[in-house]
């Protein structure tokens, strides 16, 4: 029984890592319809920073923080220099583009700081276990689950009770009357960036660190998952996101135990994609919203 | 004609095929699939393991378009309930998952793939040589129903599918054919390249050869028969011909597929309406 | 051949330039024997790529400063094959055709060696793949030689090591999902009854794995004597790393394919005490090892592993079987290097060849102790290591 549980929360702490990833990548498909393959690469970015940071401050806090800011940065960047002059093009342009972006940054990773990868100099985080209810988990398991509660609770929050996040669930409503209401849309789409990109850095700087390894391809696996879970959740939906952030958790966790001689893991979750389009050809998560 | 040049020239007549099929699908039709090496890998399979059986090399090329078409036509179901993005993330599903599934099984091979392949008979340079007229068939189809009928109906669904069914074309029939032409034509390739290579593993057909061959078609300009051919050879060459950039390979493909789409959307295909028109404007 | 001293001093006569081509042509030294080389330089192999030509570097060097071979130097051909099968076909083709190779050694993975054997036997080029595993690659003909284990003689030995050495029964079985990983297992898997060992379970994992949550928990419920992993640093650090962070002290046994520094840094005091069947010797008292080690540091900047031993000996070993052979008749160098006898292959002594070209080699066990590889036992039971014969 307790095997269960254990696959169980196992498949949770995947979850909230898809979570984090792909809420910034639903939230750029909810504004502007384009699938930000290179999401991915920011993810892997702050995963880099993270460490480079950390290794030469000594403070692995620094490094994260450093990693959310930089990352928002580079988000807010790759709007303004590659999808905003591609918007009134047919959305497979911007996907394609977005696909050279991640292929020439993963690159571009590995040239500059080798093909063996990083490690964090000081990190005795995943070492460091907790016992409860009859599991062990370590510290950066726990950061984790915390982060993605956190900042989940801290982005509904915003997006119902502060202006701006009003303003913003508006224009992915409705660009255009948004706009006649004096919503700033342009500024919307920058914030739109900036923290979908920080929350995806934060997820790398995590998985870093409970791998004690950045690696030039790790943006790679995470990606095409993102994609596979904001369909799930039905394109641009919150909420339908995170549930299928978790759902696919659980189900790769049970699935490559049970189902794992026949299919491997990313055909898994393929797998059930497609299974759950058959039957709700418009994602979990139903009426899109913000 | 050398080994290295007989090799080069059968890698170029298949993306060549795996290429301007896509188009059909993607250029003409509209319809978004970055899962064709799916289709390129279940044909070259399914004539692997039919020439393994004993079958001769037309009945075990036959046997890979076929499978493939019928793979397509499953797809092509999808893609009546599935719209846009929704499609697209599918495909790449549908990439992974061929992969994912000929990986663990035994009987094709798992991860050690399938050697040994019989030989066509035809010796290097035949096969290479009947991939070229392959290649050179597939384009002159392509041109051919682009012309036709189909691809009237093909660009109206691809164009605005909702408008089409207004006036009446069957968008469902016209997907789907769509696909089945496309992907029978990635088969009939993937069984070449195996009577040619005499080997192959199932990461020769993963989800980065999918995104290379819509590379090639968006580089060459989408729905341009021409233009996506002239890309599928450009960028097979590119790595031979600047092998002292390979180290920056990966590097040199992403950054043009963004400086591509950042200032030449419309590709090859593109570039050069653009620079007609200007021509004749003087 | 007389020395005129007239041509001491080109400047004496007229047409210096000519005379300086006729010097250059006519000088041996220029003459140079090119051997072939394949290694995965980019993609997701590029780790063990960059291993791998820095060795072979090294190694070409090493030979040319004793001499050459038959008072000629060896010169490198090297071509990225990315581990992808059409790349290594492209480049064996370019390597036999127009670079007229006279011999070759594939520096990459298994599967491109399986793609590039046939063209060197084609051409009647004598082959070395230095570490990739794939059976059929000695099956493409009598050319075709290879200078590691094959995957099941590494799995036999891990039996006998867990049975015999470390006297454990019961044990769960963790696999990478690749050929190199199913075929090591299955070689354990064949060796069971014979050590006294029960499998308890049996997991396994793509190379893109970085969590192992599920398999931890699964193995957890197991509650085996011991462990067996295959696996690469990336994928075993983690893997070991979580094992041990599930509070499950059970001893490790690893694949060859572990041992590399980047283990140790990656899960630090985790893998303390892991065994690694396969493992490079680096304690072995011999100088050319110690000289290796070294300099390989210097280059890479990491310290040397398995790959990088296997390249540098398979080029050794080629160039040893020109010179003892004599002549750089191909026909007569593949029959050197099928003769071969008790070649001192940095990872060990390399008794000889089989019929079917593999080698008959002992093993070596290493332990993590201190944050370092250390020798810790030979399985030299050349019978039960004994690779198949066709």
């Amino acid at each position: 029984m307790l095997y269960y549980v254990d696959l169980a929360f196992n498949g949770l702490i995947f979850g909230c890592m898809y979570a984090l990833m792909a809420v910034g990548l639903t939230l750029v498909y909810g504004l502007l319809r384009i699938l930000h393959i290179a999401h991915a690469a920011v993810y892997a970015f702050g995963a880099y920073v993270a460490v480079i940071v950390a290794n030469g401050t000594g403070s692995i806090a620094a490094g994260f923080a450093a990693a959310m800011v930089a990352a928002a940065c580079l988000g807010m960047a790759i709007y303004r220099l590659l999808y905003q002059p591609l918007l009134g093009y047919p959305p497979y342009v911007a996907m394609i583009a977005s696909i050279g972006l991640l292929v020439f940054m993963e690159d571009g990773f590995r040239i500059a700081f080798g093909e063996q990868g990083l490690t964090f100099a000081h990190n005795p985080y995943p070492t460091q276990l907790h016992e409860f209810a009859g599991l062990t988990v370590n510290t950066v398991q726990v950061a984790i689950i915390a982060a993605a509660v956190v900042c989940l609770t801290l982005l509904a929050l915003f997006t119902t009770r502060t202006r701006l996040g009003i303003a913003w669930r508006a224009t992915v409503s409705d660009a255009p009357i948004a706009t006649s209401f004096g919503v700033d849309a342009v500024k919307v789409r920058y914030l739109n960036f900036a923290i979908g990109s920080a929350l995806a850095a934060l997820a790398g700087a995590l998985i870093g660190l409970l791998n004690n390894f950045v690696e030039p391809t790790m943006g790679f696996v995470v990606s095409y998952k993102a994609l596979a879970i904001i369909v799930l959740g039905g394109l641009g939906n919150l909420q339908g996101t995170l549930i299928a952030s978790l759902v696919l958790g659980l189900v790769e966790s049970y699935g490559t135990i049970f189902v794992g001689r026949y299919l491997d893991r990313d055909a898994i979750a393929f797998l059930f994609l497609i299974a759950v389009l058959i039957v709700r050809p418009k994602g979990l998560g139903g009426i899109k919203t913000a | 004609m050398s080994a290295y040049a007989t090799s080069v020239l059968a890698i170029i007549g298949i993306n060549v095929m795996l290429a301007v099929s896509l188009n059909m699908i993607t250029g003409f039709c509209g319809q978004f699939s970055l899962g064709h090496a799916a289709f390129y890998g279940a044909g070259a399979y399914a004539a692997a393991f039919a020439a393994g059986a004993g079958a001769p090399a037309p009945l075990a090329l036959l046997a890979g378009v076929i499978i493939a078409g019928l793979l397509g036509i499953v797809v092509g179901f999808a893609s009546l309930r599935l719209r846009d993005d929704f499609l697209a993330v599918t495909t790449i599903g549908v990439s992974f998952l061929f992969v994912g599934f000929v990986r663990k099984q035994p009987w094709l091979g798992a991860e050690m793939g399938m050697s040994k392949i019989p030989s066509s008979g035809l010796g290097s340079e035949g096969n290479a040589l009947l991939i070229l007229a392959c290649a050179l068939l597939t384009i002159a189809l392509s041109l051919y129903v682009n012309r036709s009928w189909m691809g009237f109906g093909f660009r109206a669904v691809g164009d605005d599918e909702d408008t089409a069914r207004t006036v009446g074309i069957s968008v469902g029939a016209y997907k789907l054919v769509a696909f089945t032409l496309g992907t029978a034509i990635a088969g009939l390739a993937g069984g070449l390249y195996a009577y040619f290579t005499q080997f192959i593993v199932p990461d020769t057909f993963g989800f980065i050869v999918s995104v290379t061959l819509m590379a090639m078609v968006v580089i060459g300009g989408t729905g341009s028969t021409i233009g996506v051919a002239i890309a599928a050879v450009a960028l097979t060459l590119l790595p031979e011909v600047v092998r002292f950039t390979n180290d920056y390979r990966l590097l040199i493909f992403g950054g043009l597929l963004v400086l591509v789409m950042r200032f030449a959307p419309g590709g090859l295909a593109g570039l050069g309406r653009a620079v007609l028109v200007k021509a004749r404007g003087k | 051949m007389t020395h005129h001293p007239r041509l001491r001093d080109p400047r004496l006569r007229g047409g210096p330039i000519a005379i300086a081509i006729a010097l250059t042509l006519a000088s041996p030294a220029l003459a140079e024997v090119k051997i072939g080389f394949q290694a995965p330089l980019t993609g997701p192999a590029a780790t063990d790529g960059v291993s791998a030509k820095t060795a072979a570097q090294m190694a070409a060097e090493k030979v040319n400063a004793g001499g050459g071979v038959l008072g000629q130097k060896i010169e490198l051909v090297t071509y990225d094959d990315q581990a992808r099968t059409d790349e290594a076909v492209f480049t064996a083709n370019k390597l036999v055709g127009q670079d007229a190779v006279q011999f070759a050694v594939s520096g990459s993975y298994s599967a491109s060696g399986r793609a590039a054997a046939p063209i060197f036997q084609k051409a009647g080029v004598p082959f070395i793949s230095a570490y990739g595993v794939h059976p059929d690659i000695t099956r493409s003909g009598n050319y075709a030689f290879r200078g590691v284990h094959l995957g099941p003689p590494q799995g036999r030995a891990a039996a006998k090591f867990v049975g015999d050495n470390l006297g454990l029964r019961r044990v769960s079985i963790v696999t990478m999902d690749n050929d190199y990983g199913q075929a090591t297992v299955e070689g354990f898997k064949s060796a069971v009854d014979q050590f006294g060992i029960k499998v308890l379970g049996e997991y396994s994992y793509s190379l893109k794995d970085r969590q192992f949550g599920s398999i931890v928990a699964s193995v957890k419920r197991d509650n085996p004597d011991a462990i067996y992993v295959t696996g690469y640093f990336f994928t075993a650090a983690p893997l070991v790393s979580q094992l041990r962070s599930a509070g499950i002290r059970a001893p490790i046994v690893g694949s060859q394919a572990f041992d590399a520094e980047k283990l140790l840094e990656i899960a630090g005091p985790a893998v303390e005490g892991v065994y690694i069947v396969g493992g490079l010797d680096r304690d072995r008292d011999m100088p050319e090892l110690k000289d290796y080690l070294a300099e390989f540091q210097k280059r890479a900047g990491y310290a040397g592993e398995n790959v990088g031993a296997t390249v540098y000996s398979a080029i050794r070993l080629m160039a040893d079987a020109i010179t003892s052979a004599g002549t750089l008749d191909q026909a007569k160098v593949r029959d050197a290097l099928a003769a071969t006898h008790n070649f001192p292959h940095l990872a060990g002594e390399l008794v000889s060849f089989n019929a079917l070209r593999e080698i008959n080699m002992p093993m070596n066990v290493n332990v993590v102790k201190d944050g370092k590889f250390h020798h810790h036992a030979w399985i030299d039971d050349l019978k039960l290591l004994a690779p198949p014969t066709e």
